[in-house]
């Protein structure tokens, strides 16, 4: 590099200012990283239901709801920016580092220090910006109305919320939680969702008598109360504006296949070069690249939906943009904009079986779309992460792992021969079980409930294996 | 599973290769002993001996994006904790406070 500029040292200035989490200089027992964990969680929990101070309204149209499940935030509340900051910041930095524009040696500890230095600026700043950004576009009524004084007051609740959740994010990885925090955050909103939608007590007047949304709630509310059984369970099964029964048992099913295909995998049998008799295994998994295809699928689309939402309260006579995408506003969710034409109305998924059989092209391209979406992401994301061929390859070799019965040249081409195609077949599987997730209706969208069970997944991974080393510690 | 105990710990500080079996006492030992140097010790560090954040085949060493140390403004956990319990309660109190300077303005009024 010879002492050229790089960008990476404009942030050493930084660095003594960031909030930095010591890494534990001892083993966490088990049972304290679950606490921590635990008292993160709550503290997320809380944060995503106390209401911002001073907004006045959060009513009309939420350009945003189509990222809210990933971005594990609920609007109006202290979590309103979730986990946006971090992911944000994250991605942009492992592709800038990836496709090699900013240069990072990861063997020099310097390097390191000073690429996570920057995402974390970054973090803080995206937070500081979509704060200031969110206040002066009028999301919570326009600055007149809220006051300067409220204004500030909001921004700053945004911005330490930010931070918090950054600092959340690096406790959990430092060792003292179970997986990372953005994951953890994730699956507890979705599953939070899901909870709600089964057991939720609210009652919604839709015309024919009071209705309990939640599903089961509402199930034996019905059978109860109407004196005709069979119509109260087809109601109770099928009903259509809210949360029913069948959506219920379809995100189950969806959990218990995704929970099935996680066991797929192909075992490579390694051996320590220089330790004689040690075997091993390198296990490749059908889900290569687990929920990270879904992640930057969604990411792609909710983009879309925002620059189209904009355009088309904007300009919604102009051709190219009615051809981005035509939005209506939903008969059910008050004020929720959904797209009814366009581009964005044929990436996105069918809302039930009928719509399907009465427009079969949207479901074709939807299906098309989704797959291809989610194996081009897929093999992409395994040359950006480092988890490809190659990389693998140079970490056994690091490791003086080799297989046996092939020449230590070998071990590429032999890797080379499953990891794309695990990569991109399990990307198409991803991608079509969010397409049945969503063809069956499950609650919440597709797209969450994979994430959801992933994460969940490799959490009772961890759980396990944290488990495992503790017995063999308490053996010694 | 024929795992020793000191191959069972080893084994699961390294990430990328959970299924690690060593039937031999002295000799894995002292693999686990080079790998343990190698990864670091625990399993959050061991990510970035493969790059950044990127663990072979587990979605979740891919959302890891802070592994190392880096010079800054240390905090222990526990300063995180309260500072966030903190922050909760700072936003509790405004909106207490809201609500009280509001009655006493409008009964001012």
């Amino acid at each position: 590099m010879g002492g050229g500029f790089r960008v990476l040292h404009l942030v050493r200035p930084f660095l003594s200012f960031l909030p930095e989490v010591q890494s534990a200089d001892r083993k966490i027992p088990f049972r304290e990283k679950v606490i921590y964990t635990v008292i993160s969680l709550f503290i997320f929990l809380v944060c995503s239901q106390l209401p911002l101070y001073g907004i006045h309204s959060t009513t009309g149209a939420d350009p945003f709801y189509w990222m809210r499940v990933i971005l594990a935030s609920n609007r109006g509340t202290v979590m309103e920016l979730g986990i946006t900051p971090i992911v944000t910041s994250g991605l942009v930095m492992q592709l800038l580092a990836g496709s090699k524009i900013i240069e990072v040696d990861n063997s020099v500890r310097e390097d390191r220090a000073l690429l996570n230095g920057a995402q974390k600026l970054l973090g803080i700043l995206i937070a500081v910006g979509e704060a200031v950004a969110y206040v002066l576009s009028g999301m919570y009524g326009s600055v007149g109305q809220l006051g300067v004084g409220n204004a500030i007051l909001i921004i700053i609740q945004l911005c330490f919320a930010g931070i918090i959740v950054i600092c959340l994010d690096e406790l959990l990885q430092k060792g003292y939680g179970l997986g990372s925090g953005i994951s953890l955050f994730i699956a507890t909103n979705i599953c939070e969702n899901i909870i709600w939608k089964a057991f939720s007590p609210t009652t919604i007047n839709s015309g024919r008598g009071a209705e309990f949304e939640g599903a089961v709630i509402a199930l034996f509310h019905l059978l109860i109360t109407r004196s005709d059984k069979v119509r109260a369970l087809r109601e109770a099964f099928y009903r259509q504006n809210l949360p029913n029964v069948t959506n219920l048992l379809a995100t189950v099913l969806i959990f218990l296949i995704v929970i099935y295909f996680q066991g797929f995998r192909v075992v490579l049998p390694v051996r320590s070069k220089n330790a004689r008799g040690q075997q091993g295994s390198y296990p490749i998994k059908l889900f290569y690249t687990s929920n990270m295809p879904i992640i930057l699928q969604s990411a792609l689309v909710s983009n879309l939906y925002f620059i189209s939402q904009l355009l088309y309260r904007k300009y919604s006579g102009n051709f190219i943009v009615n051809l981005l995408g035509k939005w209506k506003e939903s008969e059910y969710s008050g004020g929720q904009y959904i797209p009814v034409g366009g581009l964005a109305y044929y990436v996105t998924a069918p809302a039930s079986l009928a719509d399907m059989a009465a427009n079969p092209f949207h479901a074709l391209f939807y299906l098309v779309f989704m797959l291809s979406a989610c194996a081009l992401f897929s093999k992409t994301w395994i040359e950006v992460s480092g988890s490809s061929a190659r990389d693998v390859a140079k970490q056994l070799k690091e490791q003086q792992m080799v297989m046996p019965g092939h020449r230590d040249s070998n071990l590429q081409k032999e890797l080379n021969r499953y990891i794309p195609t695990a990569a991109a077949f399990g990307g198409i599987c991803i991608g079509a079980l969010t397409v049945l997730a969503d063809f069956m209706g499950a609650i919440g969208s597709g797209t969450g409930i994979l994430l959801a069970v992933t994460i969940i997944y490799q959490y009772f991974e961890t759980f396990e294996k944290e488990r495992a080393s503790e017995l063999g510690f308490f053996g010694f | 599973m024929a795992r020793g105990t000191s191959q069972s710990q080893s084994s699961s500080s390294s990430t990328s290769r959970p299924g690690v079996v060593a039937p031999r006492g002295s000799a894995a030992a002292t693999a686990g002993m080079r790998r343990r140097r190698l990864g670091g010790g625990s399993a959050s560090s061991n990510a970035s001996s493969g790059g950044i954040g990127g663990g072979a085949g587990s979605g979740g060493n891919m959302l890891r994006f802070y592994t190392d140390d880096a010079p800054g403004l240390k905090i222990s956990p526990t300063v995180v904790l309260v500072m966030s319990l903190c922050f909760i309660g700072f936003v509790t109190a405004l909106h207490v406070f809201g609500k009280l300077y509001r009655r006493s303005a409008a009964a001012a009024a």
